[in-house]
Parts: structure tokens; sequence; C-alpha cells
């Protein structure tokens, strides 16, 4: 954390080196130049564009002249002194400091060379740089890493410490802590080969999906309500489940891309594949009275390009929503045009203020248990009555009951002849069956039937008549005057060859991933950068969200091309690719800021999520199981009072429910737990590519007094005495090996002494303050 | 985009403040604004040093409160002109036959601006000249979510920051072991619209500078009160071996963000006793109860503007009250007379009391809802009014705004601004500006983009409220 002003520096490099276009040249321009200058062309100023070599180069204006800073239009304007000439002017309020002035007139000096923008461009191979000190590393990242470190003219930090490191990579893979007995077995061999062990075994570990479902739950914003308005829940969780379920099972990064965009249109698509495809159904929907379908069909539209685009690609395509991007060569017509992949979608569903809302199409999902009862019953049915005879004594019992109720309503001299057939049709039923046969079949049937109402409902994607997309002028839902168009991907980054007359939600997924014939080397950059950020706390490009002309470009731009490439190459298997990582001895650095070291490691406190898990582990309360409904932990009454339509009370659950993890809490978009969000958990309704890190009193006061957190404590409390010896010492000392797996030193023990009225006592209660305190500790909830 | 970065300098800088709360942020964005000393939003100088906004959730009627229209009881009950309503978007009598709904109450001048205000609103009538009503506001959503998101964040876009974190962000907060930003919603009136917690969303500003939602009943805070059993002498034996503990492995580790943490368990544990403290407005004396008709405890609108006050005593930067139960699709008239008859007063008592303590001057009062009315006649149950983006009314009093003054106008029934429209944006704008902030320059940057509170499009500054 110490780095942080790091990226601050790198503008103000010394202007010996030569400058980089698109490192050095092309955020100024970007940030202080195209609003007036770039692609949008309704906002363009004197017919100029800084964004295009050529236009920026033509001749009639004259504002950039290869290597000569004196004939440049754009030299004269930024060092005017007239207000009216001045660029930018200064209403804008973005004025260039001193050191960009310099920049842009040392880079026309040096021949204006220019570069297309470096997200745009495929990555490529890069040949890995020498190092002086070839005996730090021998993997491949680490040539990257140190060559960089030693240009700096320092020295890579020194190892993680044993403990530190096997914590870490807990944390990072499963978002759980170690238990006391590895960290034992880890600090007495940690070799590379045990350590490698310990990888492959946290990735074989089921908790991996969770960890990894946490973050990919923020980037498509899966959350168990509506949001807008009434904000009622809806049927989703079982897409959580199968996040977790594809990441488990290392389901390749494409094939999970092809399932969640377009499930539904799979060949013979199975039912977890239907599931996936509810990512289509993520966005935020409103059930407000007086809603204008057409209004919300727009905003459902828009809500969807920028999803897919930040998600997938790093881009900021809703920008394009109401005038062509500023910044980036996206234009109004790109963003109606990747719309248009969803209007095969309805989600133009009023369903008043049901609960949960009325948002078909569903389906019906069973956990493996109840599919293997209830394909049991369905074989006991059939044993009892042959699958023919069952659709035979449907139809018998159907007009037996036409019959009786015929009777009942039939005159006196009509009754007769009903009777008479109604006994034939009994005398049809014995025939068909014994009455043995068909008591044991109508049981096995019932109990069927009542187990098929445990399943749960998710909601899925069902591709309809696709609604005629337009352009909408200004992003006006009411301007009907826009062209007509139909599914596309931005012209600018080529097309989608297809024989089809309209393409799908299945070409747009294909084209994201297919490193040849889509953007797949592109978009593997976009994911490699995330997931390094998930591993280090930092990513190679720091801006998670936006690779267009406004983010910041990478500071190691030819390690993040490699790491693309490699995704490709490994086929998008995400194990694979992170075991890569976390196998070179940058992964395994410590986070000490010394001055004279550097490290690309960064400590920070986990994710709200995880502070939740790592305090329920530390206390044995927690309840590991993977996947079912959202669960309601203790909650501040009265905290949903300001939701109607209906009103609601929240009721926590009891039992198991109660200590399951954070990824399971029920996600109330528009008042998310409040423990989750002292923590910086989103509210989700917008992807969220990194969560800020805040540390303020709201937060400290969950740890403090939250129910959750107290019954942990005591839970703890119990297992200290029950567990941790018959002396403070040994007890304490327990205490700390399972929360921070190391011992207390002395300073530790004289102060928490202090908290324990009688250091004999076998009564947990005097042992939870202790106990409270270990789990209010700042390094109790920072990942290092 | 640069977020993570950006919280951390911040984190640093509260730190070196000594409180993970209060501190000055202007001077984050001077380290950004790396070659001016100053940031450049900053006017010379502020007239207003706070705001109260009193949000009216659920759009109250500009035909019932301060939009006197002599024409609409002229046309009462005739078909709407098709020129008004044409092509203009509509939420619940989409597809309805639209006619004129004559005003459901008399309007008098008041004041020595002679403002015309409606009988629903006599407290307010009083204070006639001390108010600025703007009657020719306008709004781009005509749902009530979106509409409170785009009155506090000027955007419909869910994730951007609302005004009150805006303003910490830009001012810092002056309150000592107080949150800058502080929301309060009141109870009673009729069955009230939802709000959402993103209405005090910090959005993509720190988490810090979030609105903190103050309860006048129950718990004033989440988890504000110690655990059951646990005393205060235990808690804070707690806390001080926490921090003593954090500060001795900090020796080792030596993470500013550990300073900052402990900074925030210290300000925790004194915010468990002065915010209890400040919310127990038992102590006040009977007649200023009285005078608000404020009952301790009671969670009314009528005790907010009381805390409200003694918000802005302690320096809290933005305080936020919403009084639920405006949307009057039918039974208006019934129902304004209970809106009224728990906010009228109250309302009136604030802007008394913050004179009588010298605060009106620089405290900015804001009324009005998230929209106003239709001038055609809805009639679920009783006579009502749909929701109304293009034309309503709100008013301003106090830090740095003129008073006994009107402002814009709607056309001859009430339906869209016509003179001096106020966009909601331009609303933002003059609030900045009484805030000494020039909105144009008061940015952050996001995924890329410069964002303000005002949109991109030109707003302006109300220069004619300003005394």
């Amino acid at each position: 954390m110490k780095k942080i002003f790091l990226p601050l520096l790198i503008p103000s490099l010394c202007l010996a080196t030569l400058l980089d276009f698109n490192r050095d040249v092309r955020p100024i321009l970007s940030d202080k130049c195209f609003s007036c200058h770039g692609p949008d062309e309704h906002g363009r100023k004197a017919d100029l564009r800084l964004d295009i070599e050529k236009e920026a180069k033509n001749d009639d204006l004259m504002a950039i002249v290869s290597g000569s800073p004196d004939d440049s239009e754009m030299i004269y304007r930024i060092h005017s002194e007239d207000e009216d000439e001045l660029m930018p002017p200064p209403e804008i309020g973005k004025p260039l400091t001193g050191k960009e002035k310099k920049v842009l007139e040392q880079w026309i000096k040096e021949g204006a060379v220019w570069a297309e923008h470096w997200a745009y461009v495929d990555p490529t191979t890069h040949p890995q740089p020498s190092v002086k000190d070839k005996s730090w590393s021998a993997h491949w990242i680490d040539a990257f890493t140190l060559a960089d470190i030693e240009k700096s003219q320092m020295k890579p930090g020194p190892d993680a410490e044993p403990t530190t490191l096997i914590r870490r990579i807990h944390f990072d893979l499963t978002g759980l802590p170690p238990t006391s007995e590895v960290v034992r077995n880890f600090k007495a061999n940690h070799s590379l080969h045990a350590y490698a062990t310990q990888i492959e075994n946290l990735l074989a570990s089921p908790h991996f999906g969770e960890r990894m479902a946490a973050y990919w739950l923020d980037l498509v914003r899966y959350a168990d309500t509506v949001g807008y308005h009434g904000d009622q829940p809806h049927n989703i969780s079982p897409y959580r489940d199968w996040v977790i379920h594809a990441f488990n099972q290392n389901i390749p990064f494409d094939q999970f891309t092809r399932e969640q965009l377009a499930g539904d249109l799979l060949p013979n698509s199975n039912i977890q594949q239907k599931v996936a495809s509810g990512y289509n159904r993520l966005l935020q929907t409103t059930h407000e009275g007086g809603l204008q379908i057409k209004e919300y069909d727009a905003i459902y539209a828009a809500d969807r390009v920028r999803n897919v685009s930040e998600v997938w690609m790093g881009a900021t395509v809703g920008c394009a929503q109401c005038h062509d991007h500023k910044y980036d060569p996206y234009t109004i017509k790109d963003h109606y045009q990747m719309a248009a992949f969803f209007a095969d979608l309805g989600d133009r569903g009023f369903g008043g203020n049901k609960l949960p809302a009325n948002r078909p199409p569903e389906i019906q999902i069973f956990t493996q248990d109840q599919e293997a009862e209830l394909n049991l019953l369905t074989k006991e049915m059939e044993r009892f009555l042959p699958k023919v005879k069952q659709v035979e004594l449907g139809r018998l019992e159907a007009i037996q009951k036409k019959l009786s109720a015929s009777i009942k309503k039939a005159k006196k001299n009509a009754k007769p002849e009903l009777e008479i057939k109604l006994n034939q049709n009994k005398d049809q039923i014995n025939k068909l069956a014994t009455s043995q046969q068909i008591t044991g079949f109508k049981s096995a049937q019932q109990k069927k039937s009542a187990l098929e109402k445990l399943g749960r409902w998710s909601m899925i994607a069902k591709a309809g008549k696709p609604r005629t997309m337009r352009v909408l002028p200004r992003g006006n839902w009411m301007d009907e005057s826009g062209p007509i168009i139909l599914p596309a991907v931005p012209e600018f980054l080529g097309q989608i060859e297809s024989n089809q007359t309209r393409l799908t939600r299945l070409d747009l997924a294909n084209w994201l991933t297919d490193a040849e014939k889509g953007k797949g080397k592109l978009n593997a950059r976009v994911l490699a950068n995330r997931i390094w950020y998930l591993l280090f706390g930092k990513g190679l490009a720091p801006d998670l969200t936006d690779f267009g002309g406004q983010g910041t470009p990478p500071e190691h731009p030819e390690l993040l091309d490699n790491l693309a490439l490699s995704l490709i190459e490994k086929q998008w298997n995400i194990k694979a690719f992170i075991k890569d990582i976390m196998l070179s001895r940058t992964y395994r650095q410590a986070t000490l800021p010394a001055e004279e070291y550097r490290s690309f490691q960064v400590a920070r406190r986990l994710p709200a999520e995880f502070v939740r898990d790592n305090t329920l582990v530390i206390s044995g309360l927690l309840v590991p199981a993977i996947g079912g409904p959202s669960v309601k932990p203790f909650q501040p009454a009265g905290y949903y009072r300001h939701l109607n339509f209906p009103k609601r009370t929240y009721e926590a659950d009891t039992g198991e429910a109660q200590w399951r993890r954070g990824l399971y809490v029920h996600w109330q978009r528009q008042f998310l737990h409040p423990m989750m969000k002292a923590f910086d958990a989103p509210s989700r309704e917008e992807c969220t590519t990194q969560r800020p890190q805040s540390n303020t009193p709201l937060a400290a006061l969950v740890l403090l007094n939250d129910p959750t957190f107290m019954e942990a404590a005591k839970a703890f409390a119990k297992k200290i005495v029950q567990q941790g010896g018959d002396s403070y010492r040994k007890r304490l000392a327990y205490a700390f090996q399972e929360a921070l797996s190391r011992p207390p030193d002395a300073f530790e023990e004289n102060t928490l002494a202090q908290l324990i009225d009688d250091q004999k006592s076998i009564r947990s209660e005097s042992w939870t303050p202790l106990a409270r305190a270990i789990l209010n500790l700042a390094e109790t909830n920072v990942r290092r | 985009m640069n977020m993570h970065m950006d919280s951390n300098l911040i984190n640093r800088r509260a730190f070196l403040a000594g409180t993970g709360l209060s501190l000055g942020s202007a001077a984050f964005n001077t380290l950004l604004a790396k070659d001016s000393s100053q940031p450049m939003y900053l006017l010379p100088k502020a007239k207003a040093k706070r705001v109260i906004f009193l949000c009216m959730a659920g759009g109250p009627s500009h035909l019932e409160t301060f939009d006197y229209k002599p024409k609409l009881d002229e046309l009462n009950g005739q078909p709407m002109p098709e020129s008004f309503t044409k092509g203009q978007p509509i939420a619940q009598l989409q597809g309805k036959k639209l006619k004129v709904q004559g005003h459901l109450t008399k309007f008098k001048k008041y004041g020595k601006g002679g403002q015309y205000i409606s009988d629903f609103l006599p407290w307010t009538a009083k204070m006639a000249d001390d108010i600025s009503i703007i009657r020719s506001l306008v709004t781009e959503q005509i749902n009530h979510d979106p509409a409170h998101t785009f009155m506090n964040t000027g955007s419909v876009i869910s994730g951007r920051p609302s005004m009150g974190s805006w303003v910490n962000y830009g001012l810092g907060s002056v309150a000592e072991d107080l949150p800058g930003f502080v929301v309060m919603t009141s109870v009673g009136g009729r069955n009230p619209q939802p709000i959402a917690s993103r209405q005090w969303s910090a959005g993509f500003l720190p988490s810090r500078f979030q609105g903190v939602e103050f309860n006048s009943t129950g718990d004033p805070v989440q988890y504000v009160r110690n655990p059951k059993g646990v005393s205060a002498e235990h808690q804070r034996k707690l806390v001080q071996a926490i921090t003593t503990l954090d500060r001795h492995r900090n020796q080792t580790i030596n993470d500013p963000e550990t300073d900052t943490r402990i900074a925030a368990y210290e300000m925790a544990f004194k915010m468990q006793t002065s915010v209890p403290e400040l919310m127990d407005t038992s102590k006040e004396p009977q007649h200023i109860l009285d005078m608000y008709g404020a009952k301790p405890g009671d969670g009314s609108y009528a005790s907010n503007c009381l805390l409200a006050r003694k918000l802005a005593e302690k320096g809290v930067r933005f305080i936020h009250l919403y009084h639920r139960g405006w949307d009057h699709h039918g039974g208006l008239k019934k129902y304004m007379g209970t809106c009224c008859g728990l906010t009228d007063k109250p309302t009136w008592a604030l802007i008394q009391d913050l004179k009588q303590r010298g605060m009106l001057d620089d405290t900015l009062v804001v009324w009005g809802g998230e929209f106003g009315r239709t001038p055609m006649y809805q009639g679920k149950g009783e006579i009502g009014r749909d929701h109304h983006i293009k034309g309503f009314s709100m008013w301003m009093a106090g830090g740095g705004t003129k008073g006994g003054f009107g402002y814009g106008e709607t056309d001859e029934l009430g339906y869209h601004a016509v003179k001096d429209k106020v966009h909601v944006h331009d609303m933002h704008a003059t609030m900045l500006n009484l805030l000494g902030i020039n909105h144009q320059f008061f940015t952050v940057k996001h995924q890329g983009l410069d964002w303000k509170l005002t949109g991109v499009d030109h707003s302006h500054v109300v220069k004619d409220l300003i005394a």
C-alpha cells in the first residue's frame, strides 16, 4: 500500500527516455482534448479530430506537424496567453499541467509517433526479458516482474513467511483460513513441492468455486431482489449455485461465457445450461405501477449493454447510449446494435406487487438428492403401473370424475343411465389394475408431487420473437425517428461472419471468446488482469473496468499480453492459469512495504463475505454446505421498514442456515445486509470490478456489536476453554493459533490478560471479551 | 477507476487528520490537481455551510401547494387540451381519458412578496418571506424510484453518488464525532412509497461519504448499542485492547491502513455515546418541543426536524429528511390534509429555530418532492392526480437565498414550465454555488470519465435566487 504513489509518478517520467504514445501521450489527449476533438461528432469543434492520426496530422489544420513543435498549431494553442485561443479552453476547467505540455511538445519533437490504442490491438507474445539476478527465479512471470524491478533500481521484496503464505493461498483460493493443522504441517515442510501440492488441494476444494463466484457475482450484478421500487425478491439462487459449480468443474471460460449468455440457445441444452442463461435476467427490473413499458424496454436494453461490455470486454459501451462515445470509437449505433442481441428476451413482466416478483420464464431445479428421490419415485410408480397404464388410468379417472359430477346434478330420470356408464367405467379400471397396484401407484405419485413442490425456481432466458430495435437519438425512448437496426458487434472491432439473417446471443458469446474469429485475445487480457488483481490486490492495468482511452494503460503491458495469450493457450483453463501465477515467486513475495524493495503483493482487508466466513470458521460455527436458497442472518430490527409493495418483515433464519457463508446471504439490492454494506459489498445494481476498501466506524461497530459476531465470540470462547488447555497462556496460544496462525508475544499476552477477570475460570463467558478482541483485530481480518 | 488508490490516499489523509470521519477532503483534490494549490472547484466565498433537504417523497401536488392557476378551475372537468399532453410521458393515466382537475383548495397571497400559497400550508404561509418558491422545476423521470435517484444523484443509472456524498466529498465534514451526511425518515402518513438506500449511496466515491441513516426510534444507528450484557466499561476496555494490539502489531508491519482502522475504532466507541445522546430530544426545553410539535422518541417528522437542527449545530454537512406518503393518485384532498398536518408546522418551526439561533444564514433548507402531479384528474378512490415531471414546485430558504421571492412559471394549466425553467441539474448547480462550489469544475474521475453531479449538458446556476 506504500506504493500508492507510483501510478502518479509514471506520467512525471524523466523526459530523457523516448516517449510511448499509449503510455504517455494518449492519456493526455484523451482526458484533455477528446471531448471536443474526439470520436463524438456532435460535440466536435473546428472539425478537428485528435483521436485519429490522419486527421490530427491533416495538412489544413496543421494541429500536429511531426518533428516540428513550432509549426504545430496544438503547441501554439496550449501555450497561448490569449484566452480565446488557449487550449483546452479555460471554461472547460481542465488545464494542462506544465509536465503535460512538455510531454506533448517532446512527443511531437520525437516525430509524433502514433500507435493504435493498446487495448484494441491483439496481444502479442513478448520474449522474456533478461535479468541481472538470474538466480531469483526460473518462472517466466518472474522474468518480467524482476526486469521491471531492476529497471527501477530496486530489489524484489523478501518471500512471504510460510505462515503468511499458507494463509494467503487459503484466502485467495477459498476465502477461508487454513486449519491449525495445515499451518503446522506447512511450517514444517514448505518446499516448493509442498506448496504446489497445497495449491492443487485448494483448487480441488469445493470452496474454490465459492471464492471465485463471490467475485463473478459482483461482475454480473447477481442479487436476490429486483432492485427498483418495491425491490421484491425474484427466483435466481440456482444461477449462483451454477456459477460455483462451473468454477469447481473448471468449465473453460469460453464455454462458461456461452452458457451464461446463450445457454438456452445451445443445441439440446440441458437444465444446468438453461439455469446459466439466467445471466440474462440478472438486471434490475421494476414492477412499479404506472411504468411505461417502452421506457423500461430502453432502460433494460442499456443495462444489458453496460453489463456485457464491462464484464467481458472491459469497455464502457454503455456510455454511447445517448451519443457517440466521447473517448472511444464506440458509436451510438454500436450501442443499439449490441442491445439488439438481447431483443429476443421478454422481461416486460409486470406482476404488480407479488412476492416473489412475477418474472417468467423460470425453470424448476432439484438438488441431486431430490433428483434421485424423484427418479426412484418415478420408477416405483412404473413398478406398480406401467407408463401406458398410467395414462389410461388417468383417462378413466377423468371420465369417472365427470360422470360422478353429472350424476349429482342430473334429474332423477337421467340418473340410471349415467350410473350404468359409471359402473362400466369402474369395471374398466378394475380390469386395468388391481386395487393394490393402484394404491401403490397413487402413494408414490403423491410423494412425488409433494417433493416436486420443494424444487427451487430460477429465471432463465428463452428466445422469443425479437423486438424491433432502433437507434434512440439522445437515448430518448420516445423518439422513433432513429433507424431500425439488427444485432451486430461494434463496427471498429470487425464483424461476425454468419449466414444467418439475424445474429444471436450465441454468436455474441462466441465472438467474445473466440481467439481467431472473434475478440477472444482482447478479452483474455481483461480476464487475465482481473485474476491478477484477485491474487495480488492490484491489476497490471490498474483500471479493471475500463480498457478504453480513459482507462489507465497497463504498467506491465508485456506481461499482461503474455498472460492473456497463456489463457488462450490453456484453452481458458482458469485453474491452470491461476496455478501458474501462484507458482511464481512474484506471487510469493511478502507485502512488507520497505522502501528499497518492491513487491507486487498488496495487503488488504478481506472482502465482506470472507470477513464473516473467517469469523465463523475461527469460532467453529460455520456450516460449510455448498449452494441452496439464500440465507438470512440476524439483522437489525426494522431495517426493511422503508420497503413497500408489499411491506416486508425480515425473519432471520434459525439453525444451520444462520451460519452459512457470506456468499449465500440474501442480497437485497436496496437494503443490503448492513454488515455486508459496512464492509463495502456492492448493492449489485451495476457491474463491480473492484470493491472499494473503506475503513469506517460503521464497520467497527459491526465487528463489535453485530449479534452474529457476538455469537461467534461466545462460541470461540467456548472452544478456547474446552480445547485450549488448562492455563491462561495455553488458552491464549490456542486462540491465537486458531485465529492468526501464530503464537502471541508477551505484550499481547499482557494486554489481553486485562480483559479476563478470572484466568482459571472455565466459564466461557469469562473468555468472551478475549475472543471478541481477537476477532476484532486488524490482523484477523486482513489478507497479507 | 482509481478509486482503490484514491481511497487509500484519502485514508492516509484521514489518518493524518486523526479521524476516519471528519477531514477536509478538499486537500485530497489538491493532491490530484498537482499544479494548483487550491481545488479548482472552490469559489472564493461560500454562503451556505450546510444543507437540510426536506424531501417530501411521493411527489406533492404543486397545484395544491404553490402553483395557483385560475384557468384550471375554469376548465374543471373538461377534456384536457391535447396541445398540452400530446407526445408527453405519462404514468398511471396511460390510455385513460384525460380531463382537467381544478384546484382542490384555495390560494391566498402572503408576505411582502405576495406569494401564492395554498390553504393546506398555513404555517408555511406565515414564513412566506423566508422562502424562495421555484415554480418551474422539471425532472426527467416519471416513476418514483428513478425520479428520486435522479433528484439525488443527477442520473438515473444506479451507482452514482448522491448530493450529500458529493458535498461531503467536496467540502469535508466538520462534525467531530458524527458522519457528515445523515439521513432520517419519519413515520406517519399514508401508505408510503419505498425509499432505497441507493438514495444516500456514495456511489463511486469512497464509502466514507455515504449517508448514514439515523433512526429516531429503536437503535439510533445500526449496531451502535453494546451487545446484551456488555457494560460501557467492558466495551471501553475491549476497544482499548483492540486498538492497543493493532498499534503494537503495526510497529512490525507498518501499514497506514491500520492507523485509519484504529481511528475508526476510537470514533466508533465515541459514537456509541454521542449518537444516542444527540438523538435524545427529551432534554430540549418544552417550548422548543411544542414549537415543533415533537414528542421525544416518536419518530415523527416533527422530531426529525428538531434533530436536524441539532445535527446542524454539530456541524453535520448534509442532513436529508424523508417524509413519505405524498403519492396522491386518489383521495388527494384527504391525504394532503394528513401530509401537511404532519409536516407544515415542523417545517416552519425548523426555519424559525434556525433563524433564532442565527443559523439560517448559513444553512440552506430545501423543500420538495421528486416530481409534481398532473393537472389532470385521476380517480383512484376519491379525486387524485398522477405523477408529473414537466413543471412542479420546490422552495429554498436560508443559506444565502433571497426569500420572499417566487421564481419561474408554468403554463396556464400548470403543465409545462414555461418561464425560467429550472432543471434538477440547475437546482444542484445552484445549491453547490451557495455552498461555494463551482459545479462545472466539481468532477471526479470514474471509469475514465469526469463525473459531475450536474450532468453532461450545460446546467446553470439560478442567480436570481441568490441574495
